[in-house]
């Protein structure tokens, strides 16, 4: 464990800050794939433009790092969840703005990582008129291997 | 199949989602999302962090939630969100199932919604994935 916190004020200063990530287009070809990757199955039909899409769709978005602009504070990471969040479906053939986000960072003392921080970002997506469409988050765990191996050992011991 | 909104009730679960996901499976979410570690495509590579096999990738897990929610809504209504808290990893080829209950049904903004408790169960009948997931009913 550090002898001092890692979360300095330039860190706990990046929550919240977005930056752009440019326009993104559902597409009948990435709706289809995404369709494909998460069901087996190939899609009958493909929805007309200005039609709803299922959720699918967002992963056919995601084709930049949203890990930029994280600070590396720790040897390792993980990840540790995942999320889609709609405020509407996502209409075939729209095009949406992208943008990253860091949501929060916090620490923790204890746990199976031992000393570790967890990064909550998201990639945002817009319509034209700037409302928010859908959210794509994930929260990351940093950690430092060395000390998560110490704890598991030393857990399993006191567990003999 | 598809719920009916009339008749749906807290207590509630959803038909259990048995699946395998496979290698070819992981290999394509790879190429959607466009990123490639090696640990979920070569198991030398797994290995080499610590794993006995090539493992499925988060965030398809979070979309397999996704599948299991949307086969179940059918037509009904649409899925406002999905979470998944990712418990341990799951390796490719392996069986896992896909479960889930309706938490709570409610009115919200003048729709009526379900949240659903969800879970990956992995061969071994210990949960992978813990998830969560909101529904809006038409």
């Amino acid at each position: 464990m550090p002898d001092k916190s890692l979360l300095t004020d330039d860190v706990r200063a990046l929550v919240g800050q977005e930056s752009a990530l440019g326009s993104v287009e559902v597409t009948p070809r990435g709706w289809r794939h995404a369709v494909e990757v998460y069901t087996g199955r190939v899609p009958e039909s493909i929805p007309a433009p200005g039609e709803p899409v299922s959720g699918y769709a967002i992963a056919a978005l995601e084709v930049d790092d949203e890990s930029q602009g994280l600070p590396s504070l720790l040897p390792s990471s993980i990840l540790i969840s995942n999320e889609w969040e709609f405020e509407r479906p996502f209409r075939m053939g729209e095009t949406l703005k992208a943008s990253h986000r860091l949501v929060d960072v916090h620490e923790r003392f204890g746990g199976r990582f031992g000393y570790s921080i967890d990064f909550r970002a998201e990639v945002v997506y817009r319509d034209s008129d700037g409302e928010v469409v859908a959210r794509s988050g994930r929260t990351m765990t940093q950690y430092d291997p060395t000390e998560a191996k110490a704890r598991d050992a030393a857990g399993r011991e006191a567990s003999e | 199949m598809t719920v009916d909104p009339a008749t749906v009730r807290e207590g509630d679960e959803l038909p259990v989602l048995h699946l395998q996901p496979s290698l070819g499976m992981v290999i394509r979410h790879c190429a959607l999302q466009w990123t490639f570690p090696a640990f979920f495509y070569d198991p030398e590579a797994a290995k080499a962090i610590g794993m006995p096999g090539t493992i499925v990738p988060g965030p398809l897990k979070v979309g397999l939630l996704y599948r299991a929610v949307d086969e179940w809504l059918g037509d009904a209504g649409w899925i406002r969100q999905v979470r998944a808290a990712h418990r341990r990893p799951d390796q490719t080829n392996d069986p896992i199932d896909v479960a889930g209950r309706v938490a709570r049904i409610y009115e919200e903004g003048g729709t009526r919604r379900g949240d659903l408790e969800l879970a990956i169960i992995n061969h071994a009948g210990e949960p992978s994935v813990r998830g969560f997931a909101v529904v809006e009913f038409h």
